[in-house]
């Protein structure tokens, strides 16, 4: 207990740090600004401004705003990504709520309950109760991380690389039962992810692979290029094909009379509990996430509810659930990447990314060498979530007004920020095409029913795959049955195996279905 | 919603025993990637007694993606899915352009320009365009871009063309 306490404090010690800033006008006096603070809440600002844009979902928006935090110090960085994570999140439910256009997956059932609720002018409540039941998922969610942080990470420094391998193909064969859509599609984006980590130089040998002697490519695929080609220039490309204003019928009553009334609160309070519970587990569940917990929250309110015929006609507690459990598995989806080093699921393949940026590897091995780096990671958490409650709410009337912008103007404001953006990375032009054709890419896989968040997850652990399947192996002597003979392998190998005759079953992939479509009607 | 030229021939190419032409489509396509991957990967060197060669992984992921490729082409062939969806040239074309015309311009041209013409680009890709609002939001953002990257970030972009710096 004493352990999680003095790590929280180092943690906030870390967010609360004042730097004294000495500016040549003032003559050598000096003022204290809480730099680490302020980072956050531009982080939490900025997510929301573009995750508040309709037709841009989260990872796109954090890939989109990576290049801004390249010029900070790794821990500023990460708090100011991490704010910008849950900015986004929040952004996605206000745009659904209020034009019922969800910027991502994960508040598309928040869109549901929350635009009827709009439609009737209790868009304030609806957006309060969203805000309120965020951040109670986020402390409970804070809170989670502090407790199980260290001892995972003692557990995860007793994996040997056949565990690791194991650990990994167990991830992917969750984020894809636990995706939509077909499993096999899935599984094909995951190896052609796989297959795209490869291009480059070989780590052992340092060979060339597939590169065809490009320079650019000697490095390999950047993850940055890859995320903005298929995330956002494709949505991009995506959107133009729709039509972009056709469907965009803001609500035109004035968001008035923010506060739920008392009976909402006490309607909601039980719904948020669930939300939170059912969140934060399949958050740290490997391949688990805001999408599908938001889902399976709103599915599971109205199993309970006594007069289920509610929901989908403006029901509160159908927008405080999805959006309690999403902000709570946005959180706890940071446990597997801090503590094992694995990302769960495509944003955290992104913040894997932004730390291979700065120099970091996340794993064990950072919890224990930069103890500050990650606490102050999940301090700024707390804190990035009472921002959000605080400036938000205020706030609604400037992100209406943001919704008011036509896509006509916005989409190729988007395309340049994100060349800009590609181009800032590497300073080189051929990132820049890279990504283009990558957008290609991406809207011909959107066009075929191919997710390609499950590409980018696989791109991202290609390499540590490899790494673990050619080291187990060679300590093995080439025996490939290691993988079933060392006891914490087979486990995990055969909780993998059985997950995927489960997926494939009938019976459950009708329930599955099930859960997406039922809250889609 | 205007169907694009392409489209039409595309659903008649298809013969008649393809009853989910998405998944059948796709999954050539994903066939196609993953024998170029191991024509891509031929020539690195395979196992050295039982460690991996720099081929080795390609390889193996290669076969699975070409394995799982004919899977899919098969569910498209014995199950019922939607038809191929539509494509738009314009889109696709214009944001395109504007991607490789920045490319092509930032670093002989600068930051301002690249910026400026990308955008403009890109702007031809809807039909709803209306140019003076365009031009003035064209000439905000680039103003913006031009004071957060180099200024506020600290990101080293050069912002005027080479010839006017010298």
């Amino acid at each position: 207990m004493g352990d999680i306490f003095s790590n929280l404090g180092l943690g906030f010690g870390v967010v609360f740090q004042f730097v004294q800033w000495t500016p040549a006008f003032l003559g050598g006096a000096s003022i204290p600004i809480p730099v680490n603070i302020l980072l956050c809440l531009i982080g939490a600002l900025v997510g929301t401004l573009v995750g508040v844009l309709p037709g841009i979902g989260t990872i796109a928006t954090v890939a989109m705003l990576l290049p801004i935090t390249f010029g900070l110090p790794p821990v500023g960085a990460l708090i100011m990504l991490a704010g910008i994570y849950y900015g986004a999140q929040y952004g996605g439910s206000t745009t659904s709520i209020l034009v019922n256009i969800p910027g991502e997956a994960g508040s598309v059932v928040t869109a549901l309950d929350g635009f009827q609720m709009a439609k009737r002018g209790r868009a304030g409540p609806a957006l309060a109760i969203a805000a309120i039941g965020s951040f109670f998922a986020g402390c409970v969610a804070t809170v989670l991380i502090a407790l199980l942080g260290a001892p995972l990470t003692k557990i995860a420094l007793a994996f040997g690389p056949a565990e690791y391998f194991s650990l990994m193909v167990l991830g992917l064969i969750f984020a894809v039962v636990l995706a939509k859509g077909s499993v096999l599609k899935a599984i094909a984006m995951i190896v052609m992810g796989l297959l795209l980590s490869m291009v480059g130089s070989d780590i052992e040998t340092g060979a060339s692979r597939m590169a065809f002697n490009i320079p650019e490519l000697a490095d390999g695929l950047g993850f940055a290029t890859l995320a903005m080609g298929l995330f956002g220039f494709a949505e991009i490309i995506r959107n133009l094909d729709a039509g972009g204003e056709t469907d965009r019928k803001l609500v035109q009553e004035k968001v008035s009379g923010l506060m739920p009334t008392r009976q909402d609160l006490k309607e909601t309070t039980p719904a948020i509990l669930r939300g939170t519970v059912l969140g934060s587990i399949l958050g740290i569940l490997p391949g688990g996430g805001a999408v599908i917990a938001s889902f399976a929250a709103y599915t599971l309110e109205k199993k309970v509810a006594k007069d289920p015929s509610r929901f989908g006609h403006g029901e509160i507690r159908g927008v405080a659930a999805p959006e309690s459990a999403n902000n709570a598995a946005a959180q706890t989806s940071f446990i597997p990447l801090l503590t094992l080093g694995i990302p769960p699921n495509a944003v955290m393949a992104l913040m894997v990314g932004a730390m291979t940026i700065h120099g970091i590897v996340p794993g064990p091995q950072v919890m224990q060498k930069q103890p500050e780096l990650v606490w102050g990671m999940i301090a700024s958490m707390w804190v990035g979530n009472l921002m959000l409650l605080i400036i938000n709410l205020p706030l609604v009337g400037i992100w209406v007004r943001l919704l008011r912008v036509p896509y006509r103007l916005m989409f190729p404001s988007i395309v340049v920020f994100c060349c800009i953006g590609i181009y800032s990375v590497n300073n080189a032009p051929t990132d820049v095409m890279i990504a283009g054709a990558f957008g290609l890419i991406g809207y011909w896989l959107i066009k075929h029913d191919f997710e390609p968040a499950p590409l980018l997850l696989g791109m991202v652990l290609g390499p540590l795959m490899e790494e673990n399947l050619r080291r187990a192996l060679l300590i093995s002597r080439g025996d490939w049955s290691v993988f079933l003979t060392r006891p914490l392998s087979a486990v995990l190998m055969a909780i993998a195996a059985a997950l995927l005759i489960l997926a494939v079953l009938p019976s459950l992939r009708k329930k599955r279905d099930e859960v997406f479509v039922e809250s889609e009607n | 919603m205007n169907a694009s030229p392409g489209h039409a021939p595309v659903k008649s190419i298809m013969p008649k025993w393809v009853r989910n032409p998405q998944e059948f489509v796709g999954g050539i396509a994903l066939m196609a990637i993953a024998v170029f991957a191991l024509w891509a990967s031929s020539d690195l060197q395979g196992m050295r007694g039982f460690s991996f060669g720099a081929g080795t992984a390609p390889r193996m992921f290669g076969f699975l993606l070409l394995g799982l490729g004919a899977l899919i082409t098969v569910v498209g062939v014995v199950t019922e899915g939607p038809h191929l969806a539509k494509y738009h040239w314009r889109g696709p074309f214009f944001v395109t352009i504007a991607i490789l015309t920045f490319a092509f311009t930032i670093r002989s041209m600068g930051m301002i320009f690249a910026a400026m013409a990308a955008f403009l680009i890109a702007a031809c890709g809807s039909p709803e365009t209306r140019w003076t609002e365009t031009l003035i939001v064209a000439v905000c953002l680039t103003a913006f871009c031009a004071l957060l990257f180099p200024y506020a970030l600290g990101l080293p972009l050069q912002l005027l063309p080479t010839f006017m710096i010298r």
